[in-house]
């Protein structure tokens, strides 16, 4: 399953809507804009008037007459311009912030089953890489864009004002330059695409080994590795040169446009003069008309390639914005009983595989604590989501208080159960933010205690700056077992009705997992909690104990029952306290 | 081989690495430039000569010279910038390859790099060191295009070519002194764009820990207002720029004015053809851009000096091990053997692993088995420790790196898995036949990551097995260390990321594969520890007991507190 991609036409209607949404702004800014281009059209016209009347015998009063007109457009350009170039940006940026929050927030909220489906990959590359060439485009080139764009078209205005056969002659130079771009841009496409491949390729390559580099010591790979990066560097920069050489070509049509309309430009003129139907000064104003435009359009041609990925990434930003809305929760939900969990008949399989869960019935009390316990493929992870309403069962049904979570919506679900997953992600940021992410509301006291709760805060304290420490991405690094005490933190303050934990102390190594054992028990207290069993104490202090094998319940019961029973899990038992009996 | 230890130096052997492709696409850029001069130039001539004198050869002759004049700028650009572009990629390509090399060097460095800045060497500081070449290439460039527009000027009319001459400079100097306002102003910009940036990846990332908490809501706020915030800077930023674009535009625009009144003055005064008041003028305007390169130059060449500094910094790291070159002698009997060893918090710690035997280490401070795991896989250089470490009874530093890693192979406590086939994972040698792999595989319980997916063992894997859950590349990565069958194996936490079921058949796995060699694991695993030959305990750097799990158990209260839980 794959995220949806706007059309073209749905982009367009999509950025419509928020310029319209800014009608007084976009008016003027245009306005502003067209009349800075209008300005700078003024200098060229009279340096052509200047030679005309020098050609006429001018006076040196009219010299400075002319001096001082085009000194008077460049301040009253000059204002315009800076006015302008404030009010585009001002007007792109907010739309810009205004499409980057929402796409964010609808990526925050896709629904449970399109991320287990897509993954997260792609929905951080919208968020991120895309929203960054979207915001690079417009902040750094947007106010040039618009700007060259404007000049263009006006100079054309500003040719025919001077005569319409001297303005056919520039724009003949127009076919050249689609012509190249048409040429240039389907096969520059995938050679570019293909650079940005063999790049990241090079990239992993590079991270592999070095991130990798105390295993590739380990295994003697280093010569492997080194000729694994000496390829793919080659090989990005076979590909790199290619691109820059049909660059390069490609800015040989450009030159070539160039010279056709100076040409056609002076030999149209020099024929018209000789015609007797224009003057030397109109050919000069219009050559040097055609002269000032080869930097706007070469700011356009060149950063095509920059406008149309800008196109394609705001094509997918738009896709994620399409996406449904979450549903807000009904206004008449219906109440939970109580805060007891039942599954009731649960089959599941991914798309088209074998059954990973077959008939599994289980009620959870409210407030019972039960451990899940089986070999790896057993199918715990999957049981314990469709618990968490993060899956759905092919079959079967999961009762909160009663009632069915699909009655809840999936808002309302995530209120009442908290799932810590086996994905262990610290935000960045200060501490406290990450804990009080579980509750917005919450006082730095609530999270402390929260902090405390799973006594973590006698090494939150030594940090360097206690609760206010960055943590996460670019600040202070956490340890695997901090960050799952941290993610315990959360459900304290969170306070649901429903934990479900899998894989809570999985990474904790042997040292701090007794500790994380201890955590998990204080802030699960009192909840009706389902856990995936990383170690066999969690279910000898459990309420009760499940045996899952090959996806169906093997064996239920209270960890003394189960001991007294004799089947797998009283070896299991045995063989972790060292009573001598050997699994299997 | 030499080593280029400064940061001159190492931007010097850049330009000699390539000096014959340098001179030839430098000449070339030149070139181009000296033509760009030349357009206004002939606009000038072609009015003045062909159009205002109705002369029609002289237009014919005009058209002919436009068109060599366009070609020589073209193919003089494209020469140019694909000899020193080829210059740049290539030269690029050697020291990202050298640092790596550098980097993976199994003697190791003692550069103290982290992974994180080792990565930003190898790639964005070998890009900016060629940058080089671009800022010498650009800069003599624009040096031409100055010289040949300041003859021009002063060929059509002195005083005009002086005063010209001294505007120029005089304006873009001037509008540069906004320039720390804008930088600073960009970067302020650039930093909350960065960040915003990094929230929305951070967040979306972690997209699976908000919804377990319900927290989605939440961060989608907390998202907004860094947005909000960034856009705060984005528009002071855009005013900023606003201001200096309409200053610019006005101040090149008076500049004209009084370059255009001056020459048409002058033109009546009949000093001036029209086409030299044309030329003069175009070659004004176009004079600023050689001006404001030079500026932009010496940002360059900050850029590539700082860089290089940082590359020539790596490559001149010492070495950190200095190992011997004896081969690896007959098998002893016992494999390895540890004398009085002490390193980092081990005190004194004697040790012997016997051919054939699986010996367990528990340590109750993680330290010390960090330290001995480094001790064992020969990663500490010889004057850190005291006492003898041996290798079938000869001291490590004295035998060849390549041989010792062959007789003992230490899997990193850190599991790192890497991009490829599972198989290519498992088999990071390229060689073994497929029943030992089988075996590996089973014995390290991870069939099932085999079987999940319809590729099998060639189902590919992300760089660093992301792909995968943490307990699948913890097995995977004992499967290779297994397939590897190495006389002397070192596992360090082999099982903490796996359920207990599994961990038990680990337990079996290990004992049944590894009978014949010799295993040292370093674990408090009770599941482990039971299916060992020996435990050796650990405790403030020192060996406190040793006897069978079972003897431990029941005659050592400590150890059964700490590894029983």
């Amino acid at each position: 399953m794959k995220l949806p991609v706007a059309t073209a036409r749905q982009t367009w209607t999509a950025l419509g809507a928020e310029f319209r949404r800014l009608p007084v702004r976009t008016g003027a800014a245009f306005v502003t804009v067209v009349a800075a281009s209008a300005a700078g059209l003024v200098a060229p016209w009279v340096l052509g008037r200047m030679v005309d009347d020098i050609a006429r015998g001018a006076s040196h009063r009219q010299i400075v007459h002319a001096a001082l007109i085009v000194a008077g457009a460049a301040a009253v350009g000059g204002l315009l311009t800076a006015l302008g170039s404030v009010l585009v940006a001002r007007l792109g940026e907010t739309v810009l912030a205004r499409v980057r929050e929402r796409v964010v927030d609808r990526a925050l909220h896709v629904p449970s089953a399109v991320v287990e489906k897509a993954g997260t990959g792609d929905l951080v590359a919208r968020a991120g890489d895309d929203v960054a060439v979207v915001t690079r485009a417009i902040t750094t080139t947007g106010p040039d864009m618009v700007g060259a764009v404007l000049t263009v078209v006006l100079t054309a205005f500003g040719l025919l004002a001077l005569d319409w056969r001297l303005c056919l002659a520039g724009l003949a130079a127009g076919p050249v330059y689609v012509f190249a771009l048409r040429s240039y841009l389907p096969r520059s496409a995938p050679l570019y695409a293909r650079q940005r491949e063999v790049t990241s390729e090079r990239t992993q390559a590079l991270v592999g080994a070095l991130r990798g580099v105390e295993t590739v010591h380990a295994y003697r790979l280093e010569g492997t590795q080194l000729r694994l990066v000496t390829e793919r560097s080659q090989a990005a920069v076979d590909v790199v040169l290619r691109v820059l050489r049909m660059f390069f070509r490609f800015t040989s049509w450009i030159s070539r446009a160039e010279f056709l309309g100076l040409s056609l430009v002076l030999v149209t003129g020099f024929l018209l003069v000789q015609a007797g139907q224009t003057t030397v000064g109109a050919t000069t104003a219009a050559a040097l008309y055609f002269h000032r435009l080869f930097n706007p359009i070469g700011l356009l041609v060149f950063e095509f390639d920059t406008i149309q990925q800008a196109g394609a990434s705001l094509a997918r930003l738009v896709g994620v914005t399409r996406l449904a809305a979450p549903a807000e929760p009904a206004p008449d939900a219906p109440v939970p009983a109580d805060t007891g969990l039942d599954l009731a008949g649960l089959h599941y399989r991914y798309d088209g595989g074998p059954p990973v869960l077959r008939d599994v019935t289980l009620r959870i009390a409210p407030g019972e604590r039960v451990a899940l316990v089986g070999a790896s493929g057993a199918g715990k992870t999957t049981l314990a989501g469709i618990a968490g309403g993060i899956l759905a069962a092919t079959d079967g049904s999961v009762r909160l208080g009663g009632v069915d979570l699909s009655a809840f919506g999936e808002r309302e679900v995530r209120r009442r159960i908290c799932v810590v997953s086996q994905e262990v992600h610290v935000f960045a940021g200060t501490l406290l933010d990450d804990v009080r992410l579980a509750r917005a509301t919450a006082t730095e006291e609530e999270a402390v205690a929260a902090l405390d709760r799973v006594g973590a805060l006698g090494w939150v304290r030594a940090l360097p700056d206690g609760v206010h420490t960055h943590v996460g991405e670019g600040g202070h690094e956490l340890t695997a077992a901090q960050a799952q005490h941290l993610a315990l933190a959360r459900l304290v303050l969170m306070d649901p009705d429903v934990a479900i934990l899998d894989e809570a102390t999985a990474e904790a190594g042997s040292a701090g997992a007794r500790e994380l054992e201890r955590a998990a028990a204080a802030a699960t207290a009192g909840r009706t909690t389902l856990v995936v069993a990383h170690r066999l104490t969690q279910a000898a202090g459990a309420d009760r104990v499940v045996l899952l094998d090959h996806g169906a319940i093997a064996e239920v019961g209270t960890h003394e029952e189960l001991l007294d029973a004799g089947g797998f899990y009283s070896r299991l038992w045995h063989g972790w306290t060292a009573a001598g009996t050997r699994v299997r | 081989m030499e080593e280029p230890l400064t940061a001159n130096g190492l931007l010097r052997r850049t330009l000699r690495r390539h000096r014959g492709r340098l001179v030839a696409g430098v000449l070339l850029l030149c070139a181009h430039q000296g033509a760009e001069v030349a357009v206004p130039v002939a606009i000038g001539v072609i009015i003045d000569r062909a159009v205002a004198t109705g002369d029609a050869t002289a237009i014919a002759l005009s058209v002919l010279a436009l068109a060599g004049l366009f070609t020589c700028l073209s193919l003089a650009w494209r020469g140019g910038a694909r000899l020193t572009t080829t210059a740049i990629e290539r030269e690029t390509h050697r020291i990202r390859v050298e640092i790596a090399q550098r980097a993976l060097d199994p003697r190791g460095h003692t550069g103290g790099l982290r992974d994180g800045e080792l990565l930003s060497v190898a790639s964005s500081d070998a890009e900016n060191t060629t940058v080089i070449v671009r800022a010498c290439g650009v800069t003599l460039a624009a040096t031409t295009a100055l010289v040949a527009a300041a003859a021009a000027l002063l060929v059509i009319d002195v005083p005009l070519g002086v005063g010209v001459l001294i505007g120029v400079p005089l304006i873009v100097l001037g509008l540069q002194r906004l320039a720390p306002l804008l930088t600073r102003r960009g970067e302020e910009q650039q930093a909350a764009l960065a960040d915003t940036g990094a929230l929305a990846t951070d967040l979306v990332s972690g997209l699976r820990v908000l919804r377990g908490i319900g927290a989605q809501h939440t961060a989608a706020q907390r998202y907004a207002a860094a947005s909000e915030r960034a856009l705060d800077a984005t528009l002071r930023t855009a005013t900023a720029k606003g201001v200096h674009r309409g200053l610019t535009s006005t101040v090149n625009g008076l500049f004209l004015a009084a370059v255009a009144g001056f020459a048409g003055w002058r033109a009546v005064d009949g000093a001036l053809s029209v086409g030299e008041l044309v030329a003069v003028v175009g070659l004004a305007q176009f004079i600023a851009e050689p001006v404001q390169t030079f500026g932009f130059c010496v940002q360059m060449y900050a850029i590539a000096k700082a860089s290089a500094g940082r590359v020539a910094a790596l490559l001149g790291t010492p070495l950190r091990l200095t190992p011997g070159d004896r081969s690896a002698p007959a098998a002893a009997d016992v494999r390895v053997r540890l004398d009085g060893v002490s390193y980092r918090t081990l005190d004194a710690v004697s040790l012997r692993a016997r051919a054939g035997e699986l010996l367990g280490v528990v340590a109750y401070d993680p330290r010390d088995a960090d330290a001995l795991r480094l001790l064992l896989a020969g990663r500490v250089p010889r004057a850190d420790y005291a006492g003898v470490v041996a290798l079938d009874d000869v001291p490590t530093q004295e035998l060849n790196l390549d041989e010792s890693r062959r007789v003992v192979l230490a899997e990193p406590h850190r599991t790192r898995l890497f991009e490829g086939s599972l198989r290519e994972n498992l088999l990071p040698g390229g060689d073994g036949p497929d029943g030992q792999l089988a075996g590996a595989i089973r014995a390290a319980a991870a069939d099932d990551v085999v079987d999940a997916h319809p590729d099998g063992l060639e189902h590919r894997l992300d760089e660093g097995g992301t792909n995968l859950s943490g307990g699948q590349r913890q097995r995977i990565a004992l499967a290779r260390a297994l397939a590897a069958d190495p006389p002397v194996l070192v596992l360090h936490d082999p099982t903490t990321a796996v359920d207990p079921v599994t961990e038990g058949l680990i337990a079996d796995g290990i004992a049944r594969l590894r009978r014949d060699r010799s295993t040292i694991v370093i674990t408090s695993s009770p599941m482990l520890l039971d299916r060992v030959d020996r435990v050796v305990v650990l405790d403030g750097g020192r060996v406190v007991a040793e006897g069978t799990h079972a003897d431990l158990v029941d005659g050592d209260r400590r150890y059964r507190e700490l590894v029983l839980r």
